[in-house]
């Protein structure tokens, strides 16, 4: 089973990778519209709205976490800093 | 590459201090906890557990690492086989249940320990979150369920779990409380938020 380089999300099944290609070592969520992989600033910007509309962090705290999980990943451990 | 037989002993002393670090946090608290009881629990000298880990605060980095992965992984099966928020959440606290005790701790002591262990806390709320708006979504679309803020759902929801298993000694003093207040919560949940009331 692969793990997304870029969030962490289990990939069990096609339907979890970027228009089912299973040769893709990131997860759907973190593909933009053609496949491609997101950027760290959009995946930052992403992750830190998505945590604002489902848990109402405060904005900066938000982006903080949003940078502190994506720091833990393979894909951005060295751009994060 | 081969790993030596030392490489695999070595390997597997560490899953056993993971292992048993993680029941033994779950039993006296994470912060509590004292290396000579890990050591105990895992059946080796007390000196073993500082040749894997430095630190006490390397111990708990590692078992909370390990358990959002953990997590991660059964927080992602649970959405696959859930259709409705009730499904979705009933395997939430299905999920809650299989390390009940240990994540009881991590709520109860999250600010006072290493950052790893909020990090991991809010990872695992935003996997979880990410599931439940996705099945709110649908059913207030279809009208079962009151239009609503998601986090404002979901604050609601994991903030009645958590004040159930904070106070667990008050609730269900003999066993889990998951086990015996969990339909309740869902139940009620379920009522305060469904539109025919």
């Amino acid at each position: 089973m692969k793990v997304c380089i870029s969030c962490g999300m289990p990939m069990n099944s096609p339907e979890d990778f970027p228009l089912g290609d299973v040769s893709k070592d990131y997860c759907i969520h973190c593909a933009r519209p053609d496949g491609s992989m997101q950027s760290f600033d959009e995946k930052l910007q992403g992750t830190t709205e998505f945590i604002i509309r489902t848990q109402g962090f405060d904005a900066k705290v938000a982006r903080e976490s949003a940078r502190a999980m994506l720091s833990r990943q393979p894909a951005w451990k060295s751009v994060s800093q | 590459m081969k790993r030596s037989i030392r490489q695999i002993q070595k390997d597997e002393t560490r899953e056993k201090l993971l292992s048993a670090a993680h029941i033994v946090f779950g039993q006296k608290g994470i912060m509590a906890a004292r290396m000579s009881d890990i050591a105990e629990a895992a059946g080796v000298s007390h000196g073993t557990v500082f040749v894997h880990f430095k630190t006490q605060e390397t111990l708990v980095a590692a078992v909370i690492d390990d358990f959002g992965i953990r997590m991660g992984q059964r927080t992602h099966d649970m959405a696959r086989n859930s259709g409705s928020l009730r499904d979705v959440l009933k395997a939430h606290l299905e999920g809650i249940r299989e390390d009940e005790a240990f994540y009881t701790q991590l709520v109860i002591e999250t600010r006072s320990l290493p950052p790893i262990a909020r990090e991991t806390m809010i990872s695992i709320q935003s996997a979880v979150s990410f599931h439940i708006n996705q099945a709110a979504q649908r059913e207030m679309d279809a009208g079962v369920i009151k239009p609503m803020s998601m986090a404002l759902l979901f604050n609601t929801w994991i903030g009645l779990v958590h004040y159930y298993l904070t106070n667990r000694d008050l609730f269900s003093p003999e066993k889990s409380v998951i086990e015996t207040c969990g339909s309740m919560l869902i139940d009620h949940f379920m009522h305060m938020i469904s539109s025919a009331n």
